[in-house]
């Protein structure tokens, strides 16, 4: 055996692919095993071949700093996470009820608003919120879905279960790198296939086209799609442009497409105008019509709410979908799954404070130093204070901006999140690690096999956000016996 | 299936750009070869490569003295002229980058690669010992990807709009090596007109054209008829009259597509006017002025049709 593994420790965690007692999980034997065949040469030598692989393939996402943007090559570890079908189908189905329940919270909030009236959810957090758009009031897409794209984070706690961190419903970003790092094992590691039934993740983008397609207002053989970027300059241009081709859609900026008198969208071709049936849209809503949201952007389409409210073209996610992504809400939507669907939820969600509510808020402001603190409405892992790793002065800090503004806090307990064996320098060491699967809602439902699995590269660090020295890893999900 | 005018427009540039690359790495690949057979006292100046690419005003703004090491760098490595080989690739990529969702996979793949190895040998070839091997290199990996494009793009207006920007480049390069010709001619003593045939098989070396020139011509050169092939012998690939064929095979099917193709006869009927052996090097260099100017022109009308609808 080699001295690599020999001295794997997983800790006190749940790590993804040996037991506490030291051991390959029964679904990762096969791939632990052949790592353990890899000197440390050999190890050295794939990890070239994969950052080679990056390099050649273009995958790159792009880090905004003072100096400018810059694109960076896609961190990836090569050693892959292995998770068995028989406990991803049961993930898979709670992300599909979760989905369901949220897409009937936004199309009640925009019309009858039941679950305000019944007092489940307050109505001032969800109609004050900055993601509530009340442009969107009375409008009800096809199949009553808003949120046809959902990417949720999930974490395995030291229990083994995986909760649900978070729900992505504005632009969830992040599949593009799934397929590409399948991609990447693949020419890496070719023999790491050869005694494994892994469900392959490279038909995303067919999948993704047949959902959108079901949106289309026209009744016709294949729809116009259009993917919609704010431009080269985006941190996921790359992903954008990836999805375009597989879909075989045309990848658009705002200034390629206009509204005309009749309301439908088109955009500008060599061939004169061409209408739009479906839009893909990876901007924020707040840039996406200047008539509607901000009057200043640049990006934007001048009366593309006006097309969609007249169901002239559909767009995905809808606007205003947002109102269920926000970290409060999230505190509800075990409420809304028993509330709108009569089910109890299949996946857990992680226990969260609000600070608006006095109860909570002493709770959170008492026990800072066990606690995550969230801003209600960030991404990218900015404004998070992880309470156990952070300094006296950090945690004050916190508690006076819980203070002054207790809706923009939520706190959770600090889970341990589960390790997976990370290649790093020249040895093989525990690294936290979350989940994002992504969940596509259009006239069906489908989930993606795995997801994207990222990897906070610094030791016991919780970060795992690219944008802040995360990594990632191909995430297997491994059928039958091995 | 139609295609934005946006998409169109760097589709475009990607090939004028591609073929920009290679032409020039082509030019100062033959300029070099060239200089070593030379006798002394004969000596060809490099500063007519600046000449020949307009580039002149530019040039010295940023160098004081044209010499070789000078002009080599600037023409090949120097990512602030934007007609050197490192920054037309730079530029071919960052158009592929912004396209790649209607292109080949392999072409981004491709294009990033030459873009790497670019950026990594351009500074270390300026120097004549490494010059030859990395300029091949570049004009290898240019054929590699148009012939991968040649193969696997689809008939459709993605091919279309490459092959007009990789033709309008091409014929523009090829009228401008001629010149080289002309301009050494016009300008060499007389005493040194046993040269002449050097000059001339160079560049027909640089248009990879001196093998059909042998067969279709003769293996005597001489500066009228080797001008007249490079730009009327119509089966001849790099000839100007090949890529205006070409140019209007790509603008027939395209809608709105009347005006280019006035511009188009235009230039095809100034080219059947081109007659080597009736016309002194001075009327030659003025001739291909002219013409450079049509060329030009029926650019303007492309991108005004296809790329800026608005402005129309």
């Amino acid at each position: 055996m080699n001295n690599h593994w020999s001295s794997y420790q997983p800790g006190a965690f749940y790590d993804e692919l040996i037991t506490d007692r030291g051991s390959p999980r029964t679904a990762a034997r096969g791939a632990v095993q052949l790592f353990q065949e890899l000197d440390a040469e050999e190890m050295a030598a794939r990890r070239e071949a994969a950052e080679l692989a990056i390099r050649e393939m273009g995958i790159s996402f792009t880090v905004y700093t003072e100096g400018g943007n810059i694109d960076r090559a896609w961190p990836f570890d090569i050693i892959p996470r292995v998770i068995s079908a028989k406990q991803w189908k049961k993930v898979s189905r709670g992300l599909i009820q979760r989905s369901r329940a949220l897409n009937c919270f936004i199309d009640d909030i925009y019309n009858k608003q039941r679950i305000l009236a019944d007092g489940l959810v307050p109505a001032d957090i969800v109609l004050e919120s900055s993601n509530y758009k009340p442009q969107c009031r009375g409008m009800s897409p096809r199949y009553g879905v808003w949120a046809h794209i959902c990417g949720s984070d999930l974490v395995r706690n030291v229990d083994g279960k995986f909760y649900v961190l978070e729900d992505n419903l504005r632009v969830p970003s992040g599949v593009s790198y799934m397929v590409e790092n399948r991609e990447i094992t693949k020419r890496v590691l070719p023999e790491l296939f050869e005694n494994y039934s892994i469900l392959p993740v490279d038909d995303y983008p067919s999948q993704l086209y047949r959902t959108l397609a079901s949106l289309s207002p026209r009744d016709r053989k294949r729809p116009c799609i259009v993917v919609l970027t704010p431009g080269i300059y985006n941190s996921a241009y790359f992903e954008h442009a990836f999805l375009a081709h597989g879909m075989g859609a045309e990848l658009v900026e705002g200034p390629d497409l206009m509204v005309g008198d009749d309301e439908c969208v088109y955009m500008r071709t060599v061939d004169g105008p061409v209408r739009v049936d479906v839009i893909y849209r990876r901007i924020d809503e707040d840039f996406m019509d200047p008539e509607a949201f901000r009057e200043d952007s640049v990006l934007g389409i001048s009366g593309l709410m006006r097309a969609w409210k007249a169901g002239k073209v559909a767009i995905a996610n809808a606007p205003g979908s947002g109102v269920a992504d926000d970290k409060v809400v999230y505190a509800y939507v075990p409420e809304m799954i028993r509330y709108y669907l009569g089910e109890k939820p299949l996946i857990d969600s992680v226990p969260t404070y609000l600070c608006m509510d006095e109860k909570d808020r002493d709770y959170v402001l008492n026990n800072l130093d066990k606690l995550v603190v969230k801003p209600a409405n960030e991404s990218g892992g900015y404004g998070i204070m992880v309470g156990p790793h952070a300094s006296a002065a950090t945690r004050r800090k916190f508690a006076g901006l819980i203070e002054k503004n207790p809706r923009n806090y939520i706190a959770q307990p600090t889970l341990s999140l589960s390790t997976a064996p990370t290649y790093c320098d020249d040895t093989i060491e525990p690294r936290h690690l979350d989940l994002r699967p992504f969940i596509l809602q259009g006239k069906n439902s489908w989930v993606t096999p795995g997801g994207l699995t990222r990897v906070a590269l610094v030791k016991g660090s919780l970060v795992v956000n690219s944008s802040q020295g995360g990594g990632s890893k191909d995430t297997w999900i491994v059928e039958g016996k091995v | 299936m139609t295609m934005l005018s946006r998409v169109a427009d760097r589709l475009y540039w990607k090939a004028r750009y591609l073929e920009r690359a290679e032409d020039t790495a082509r030019l100062v690949s033959s300029y070099h070869l060239l200089i070593m057979d030379i006798p002394s006292g004969a000596e060809l100046g490099w500063d007519v490569l600046l000449r020949i690419l307009d580039a002149e005003p530019w040039f010295y703004s940023r160098y004081r003295v044209a010499n070789e090491a000078n002009i080599v760098k600037f023409l090949v490595a120097d990512t602030d002229n934007p007609s050197s080989v490192a920054a037309s690739v730079r530029s071919a990529r960052e158009n592929v980058r912004t396209t790649r969702d209607v292109l080949p996979e392999e072409t981004w793949e491709q294009v990033n690669e030459l873009h790497l190895f670019v950026k990594e040998a351009a500074d270390k070839s300026v120097g004549r010992r490494n010059r030859q091997a990395f300029l091949d290199e570049v004009v290898s990996r240019c054929q590699m990807i148009n012939g991968m494009l040649q193969t696997t793009l689809s008939r459709d207006h993605a091919y279309r709009f490459t092959r007009l920007g990789h033709l309008l480049e091409r014929s523009d390069m090829t009228t401008r090596v001629v010149d080289v010709g002309v301009m050494e001619l016009m300008e060499r003593d007389s005493r040194f007109a046993a040269i002449d045939p050097l000059v001339w098989s160079s560049l027909l070396q640089s248009l990879s054209g001196l093998g059909a020139y042998r067969r279709m011509v003769g293996p005597l050169l001489d500066g009228a008829s080797v001008a007249e092939f490079v730009l009327k012998e119509a089966d001849h690939p790099r000839s100007v009259a090949f890529c205006l064929r070409g140019i209007r095979e790509s603008l027939r099917p395209l809608s709105n597509n009347e005006a280019a193709m006035r511009q188009l006869e235009r230039a095809r009927r100034k080219l059947g006017r081109f007659h080597a052996d009736t016309m002194s090097p001075d009327d030659i260099h003025r001739y291909i002025d002219d013409f450079q100017g049509l060329i030009n022109q029926l650019h303007d009308t492309i991108s005004d049709t296809w790329f800026q609808p608005e402005a129309r």
